[in-house]
């Protein structure tokens, strides 16, 4: 894999100049994400376990959205990077689980 | 080529203190390491002495419970964790190739924010009290807090924990990355040492691990200092609540543990049967495969606590699904030294003691694991039994095989044969004298963390005869003592490739020089040394031409960093809130420095390099 | 032996050398160690949003307006410190640093709008020692509200690095880590917004 000593440049390298069009989509995607999940709550009308379902599945999107784009986790070299944030999601999720499931007064 | 800045070199005392040297830092964690073991073995020994007898009144109540207390915590996370960060950091660079770790100066810090923690839980014997409530802290026991300062002992807990587990943490990190970017060339991921890949599991379950003892600690400090309510019921707190964040922790904690004594037991085993290891990847997948599991058996701990049948039957069959890949690595060992021309060496005795014990430890969790049973078994000697079965006889074991091992490598002396088998007699039978008869002890009904009992119960038995066996430990102990001592003054150089072993440390001078390898080698695959062997080569080839060497500065931040945390832990204990801040102040004006002063390191000329064979 | 950077800087000079890619390696990891000590806060809180004592519920006592605007602003302030990594891959240092001190002023301005909403729940007798609730509450919305402060000051000793020392393959993986917190701590906003608050009005 890579050498030890200092890897200076390879300036013979091109890389795709990357637009920021990509993240201004990301951007408002994510504020209308935002908008609507405020709204299904604030206007209500729709049953509890629905919007809560609806609400945390706008989160996960919204959430995703950034992690890929604003994070550049979608491109080549993070596995890694992904590997420990999803196993730190699944973690997470297991401490919730206990909280919703495994705890009572 | 001039140095355009002066190189700053300490000797002596400062050397130690400012060292960011992996293999410094790496003898540093073993002597302080060592130090606790010794502190936590002296608590279990005086704990075993007021149960020698039934009705005995040597160390009662609070004290008793200060007692054991302070054994298991000390023993889990100043003595075993730092000992396991001790070997990682001497062997895993040495092992893939690298001349250090990815990031020396957190490496260092890591070191010193243990030590800071581990002095200052232990400064509560002479500050009225260590804490009581278990090394498992369980609320609301450990909520219990006055504002006359009795109950004190537990902030110590909270804070001395607190500091060495982001200790730990970053140790994790420095590890995972060291291991993911700096690998020699040639070396994929299934050219690794199995030590190597031990200590990349264990580095990645203590990412994901220790931040959930870190919210459990914040909690339980907020509650007992600022008046919150997490775990107060009055208020609507929950105590079920502590004890899943804190096992959510402490469960993959104790395979964190084990896992890096699996890969010193892959290593010593192969080496001492002149043998590659059986079954490479399926070791590899069996690791990983506990590594994750380790994270989803949590509520075994929790049987009792009620929360019913359904929970308490997935989290008993995940439970038992991780002896299976447990199993697979005991097989292979087993096969490993089949067919094999075995020497045992003090190594490879602590080795092969390794394999049985820790299968009769595993069993018990195996029997543990029935929650119905469990209502049985559970908070009496029979889970003292196993877990000490599996820590003791199994990390234990397998890193007093490590020091043998991998002593000529760190030290260039080789530690006493002679001594070490007559510590290797007395500490085995002494630890199967001390635990066996603890099984039978829980299961006639002796509970847990209890300071006594009645005569004519049938427990008088067991009891002296784990006393014994305790004593026997300890001198075992003493005789690794003098081993070490008798080797530091008889000066007896030990080769580069003392035991004939088949990876990349031993291709080095013993004790490695600074730099590690002059030229990084060129990995052609598993067993890296082995294979040039068998090909008829004395030494690996190179992968780069010799070039100055870039090493790292040295630093006194770290330890200032460290003491900073601790000025701060004392501030938070005391309700001495200008104190906190004047520590964490330190702490952060040390973080803005390093940031502001970029370190240039310096170089290692070729023609510095001392040793002959150089190849251009 | 490494060669002082001859000119031309890469195009992302964050991962050119062995040292900024540890950096951006090691600073994910410390990210999904994040992502588990977040974790642990939301199932706390989640375990004790309902335990109100006798203080107010969540339901009546969150302001959603003021939450709408902190939203709105620390998505912004993530749109631009992107916006200033762009410009690094560009090698313009004005703009970098200038869409940099964007975010650090948007951060301010999430945490002034936090500090007030704060001052009028305790008003109204939502405390950390209230109940369970508050206590998890605070800590919750507080440890978030902690990573922001750090990061604003963080970004602004890198802003006056950056006018010191310039853009350079050291500086670079500077930057890049400190856009990767500061976008990780809009992602967790994201989950504070939904669970704490949103969930919140929702009701019991």
């Amino acid at each position: 894999m890579s050498s030890n000593s200092h890897d200076t440049s390879t300036p013979g390298k091109r890389h795709k100049q990357e637009s920021p069009a990509n993240h201004y989509y990301s951007y408002i995607l994510s504020i209308l994400l935002t908008i609507l999940a405020f709204a299904v709550v604030i206007y209500g009308g729709l049953d509890r376990s629905f919007i809560l379902v609806f609400i945390v599945s706008l989160a996960i999107v919204q959430a995703l959205v950034q992690l890929l784009f604003w994070m550049h986790a979608k491109e080549r070299g993070h596995l890694f990077p992904l590997m420990f944030i999803g196993g730190g999601a699944i973690i997470a999720l297991t401490g919730v689980a206990a909280a919703v499931y495994w705890t009572w007064w | 080529m001039a140095h355009s800045h002066t190189v700053k070199r300490y000797s002596g005392l400062m050397d130690w203190l400012t060292t960011v040297d992996h293999k410094k830092i790496g003898i540093l964690y073993l002597l302080a390491g060592g130090f606790f073991f010794l502190v936590g073995g002296v608590e279990a020994i005086l704990i075993r002495l007021q149960l020698l007898y039934p009705d005995q009144s040597l160390f009662v109540g609070d004290t008793f419970n200060q007692l054991t207390t302070m054994h298991g915590t000390t023993m889990i996370f100043f003595a075993a964790m730092p000992l396991i960060f001790g070997f990682m950091n001497a062997v895993v660079p040495l092992q893939i190739g690298a001349r250090d770790v990815a990031f020396p100066f957190v490496n260092a810090l890591g070191f010193w924010l243990f030590f800071a923690g581990g002095v200052l839980m232990n400064t509560s014997w002479f500050l009225g009290g260590a804490p009581d409530a278990g090394w498992t802290g369980y609320a609301p026991l450990s909520t219990i807090a006055d504002n006359a300062g009795n109950f004190h002992g537990t902030d110590f807990y909270v804070l001395g924990l607190q500091i060495a587990g982001i200790g730990t943490l970053i140790g994790g990190i420095n590890f995972l990355v060291t291991i993911i970017n700096m690998r020699a060339p040639g070396m994929t991921y299934m050219r690794m040492p199995m030590f190597t890949w031990t200590a990349f599991i264990t580095s990645a379950m203590i990412v994901l691990a220790f931040p959930a003892i870190t919210v459990a600690l914040v909690e339980l400090m907020f509650d007992r200092i600022f008046g919150g309510a997490f775990f107060d019921a009055a208020r609507g707190g929950n105590n079920v609540l502590w004890e899943h964040l804190f096992w959510i922790f402490g469960h993959p904690e104790v395979y964190i543990l084990i896992l890096p004594g699996f890969g010193i037991i892959s290593e010593v085993v192969a080496t001492f049967s002149k043998k590659r290891l059986f079954g490479y990847s399926s070791m590899v997948f069996a690791s990983v495969l506990i590594g994750f599991l380790g994270f989803m058996v949590w509520i075994h701990h929790m049987f009792t606590t009620g929360m019913g049948p359904v929970a308490n039957s997935i989290f008993a069959i995940a439970t038992m699904a991780i002896a299976v890949p447990t199993g697979v690595k005991i097989f292979n060992w087993l096969f490993t030294l089949w067919g094999g021309q075995i020497r045992f060496t003090t190594a490879n005795l602590f080795a092969t003691a390794f394999i049985p014990t820790f299968v009769m430890g595993g069993t018990t969790g195996v029997m543990l694991a029935v929650p119905a049973a469990d209502f049985q078994y559970h908070d009496t000697y029979f889970v003292v039994a196993h877990f000490h079965y599996v820590i003791v006889g199994g990390i234990v074991l397998s890193l007093f095989a490590g020091l043998f091992y991998w002593w000529p490598k760190m030290f260039g002396t080789m530690l006493s044969e002679k001594l070490g088998k007559w510590q290797f007699w007395f500490f085995f039978i002494g630890f199967h004298m001390t635990f066996f008869p603890q099984h039978f002890l829980g299961l006639m009904g002796m509970p847990r963390r209890v300071f006594t009992y009645l005569p004519g119960q049938g427990l008088e038995e067991g009891n002296f005869i784990s006393t014994i066996g305790a004593g026997l430990m300890g001198i075992g102990t003493i005789i690794l003592l003098i081993n070490i001592i008798a080797t530091s003054t008889k000066k007896v150089t030990a080769p580069a490739d003392p035991w004939d072993a088949r990876t990349l440390e031993w291709t080095i001078p013993s004790p490695a020089p600074e730099y590690n390898f002059k030229q990084t080698p060129l990995v052609r695959g598993l067993d890296a040394l082995w294979k040039e062997k068998m090909e008829g080569k004395k030494e690996m080839t190179p992968a780069e031409p010799l070039g100055s060497i870039h090493m790292p500065s040295p630093s006194i931040l770290p330890l200032v960093m460290s003491v900073g945390l601790f000025i701060a832990g004392f501030g938070f204990m005391y309700r001495h809130y200008l104190i906190s801040g004047i520590g964490i102040g330190i702490t952060l004006i040390c973080m803005f420095l390093r940031s502001v002063y970029d370190d240039h390191g310096w170089h290692i000329e070729p023609e510095e390099l001392k040793d002959k064979g150089v190849k251009a | 032996m490494s060669s002082h950077p001859t000119g031309a800087l890469p195009a992302h000079p964050e991962t050119a050398t062995l040292e900024g890619k540890n950096k951006v390696m090691g600073f994910w990891l410390f990210l999904g160690a994040e992502v588990v000590l977040f974790g642990c806060l939301f199932a706390t809180y989640i375990a004790l949003r309902n335990h109100v004592t006798d203080g107010p519920t969540a339901e009546e006592i969150f302001k959603l307006k003021t939450v709408g605007w902190s939203t709105f602003i620390l998505l912004t302030s993530s749109l631009t410190s992107v916006l200033a990594i762009i410009a690094m891959h560009k090698h313009k240092l004005g703009q970098l640093l200038f869409w940099l001190l964007i975010t650090v002023l948007f951060g301010l301005s999430f945490l002034g709008l936090e500090i007030f909403e704060f001052n009028e729940y305790v008003k109204e007798g939502h405390k950390f020692v209230s109940s369970a609730f508050g206590t998890s509450f605070y800590t919750l919305v507080g440890f978030h509200g902690a990573h922001v402060a750090f990061g604003v000051t963080w970004i602004t000793l890198l802003i006056l690095q950056g006018l010191r020392k310039g853009l350079t393959v050291v500086t670079a993986p500077k930057f890049y880590v400190a856009s990767l917190y500061w976008h990780f701590v809009d992602l967790v906003w994201v989950f504070i917004f939904t669970v704490v608050y949103l969930m919140g009005k929702v009701g019991h």
